[in-house]
């Protein structure tokens, strides 16, 4: 059985690591990537605090996956909307540099 | 410390070492690579946490979809996807992953033990679980994703404005 705490401090580490590439990156996708590690971290709380549940009853400690599940097919959205902005962002201004991207209209 | 700790450490080494990699690698493709090493780690940490469907789709949806998806993006986006064009060591690697992975599923296939002693998650309480009591929330992810669509075609598309402009030059 793996300790609550390691799994905890896993998951604050690798939301630690993301805010540390959203803050720093300037390149869209590497931004991309960063708010996926992010999601990851909490993805990852779901599951441990499911599995960790005090609760008796097998249907209310599983119901931790099943906000997970929803949460990975959130992701894959944000993902794919993410990508369609980079497409949009590289044929304007011909880059995917955010600090060359000053207007908020296309 | 059992089994699974000891996996479970080496699973969060890797994960982590991982994903500061991804973030330090200078080639966005190099990038790419070290987050799909990161999502499967993290998708073992769900099979060792008896979350077996939410591991299997962790390696469908994140490692296959979303590391493909950027992929396709980065080549659309750049010209060259790689400044060196010969990569070496990726062979090698990729053999020694393989190994890795192997002998990780042989250590674990003989001796998981569930957590919170012995209740055991099956996939279909899960499934009656998440249509049952989270039916509505089901729905709902459906219709987000249905309209990320049309926005993400709506965004991808050749704008507008631009075309006429173009035909007009």
């Amino acid at each position: 059985m793996i300790p609550l705490d390691e799994l905890l401090v896993f998951s604050g580490l690798l939301f630690s690591i993301g805010i540390f590439g959203v803050l720093t990156r300037r390149n869209f996708i590497m931004l991309l990537i960063s708010v996926e590690i992010i999601m990851n971290s909490a993805i990852l709380n779901f599951v441990t605090f499911s599995a960790y549940s005090p609760s008796s009853s097998v249907a209310q400690a599983v119901s931790g996956q099943g906000i997970a599940v929803v949460l990975i097919g959130l992701a894959a959205t944000e993902v794919a909307l993410g990508l369609a902005i980079v497409l949009a962002l590289n044929r304007i201004i011909g880059s995917v540099d955010v600090a060359k991207a000053m207007e908020l209209r296309l | 410390m059992n089994v699974d700790g000891v996996l479970f450490a080496l699973l969060a080494g890797a994960g982590l070492l991982t994903a500061i990699a991804a973030l330090l690698a200078r080639e966005i493709v190099h990038t790419i690579m070290w987050i799909a090493i990161l999502f499967v780690s993290l998708g073992l940490v769900y099979f060792l946490l008896e979350a077996p469907f939410l591991g299997v789709l962790q390696l469908a949806v994140y490692a296959g979809a979303v590391t493909i998806l950027l992929l396709f993006a980065i080549m659309v986006v750049k010209k060259r996807i790689f400044s060196k064009e010969a990569v070496t060591g990726i062979g090698v690697s990729s053999v020694a992953l393989a190994v890795a992975l192997a002998t990780l599923f042989t250590l674990n296939a003989s001796s998981v033990t569930p957590p919170n002693g012995g209740r055991v998650y099956d996939t279909t309480l899960l499934s009656v679980s998440l249509f049952a009591s989270y039916g509505a929330w089901v729905l709902a992810l459906g219709f987000v994703v249905l309209s990320a669509l049309v926005g993400a075609v709506y965004l991808a598309r050749e704008s507008r404005g631009r075309r006429i402009r173009a035909e007009g030059e």
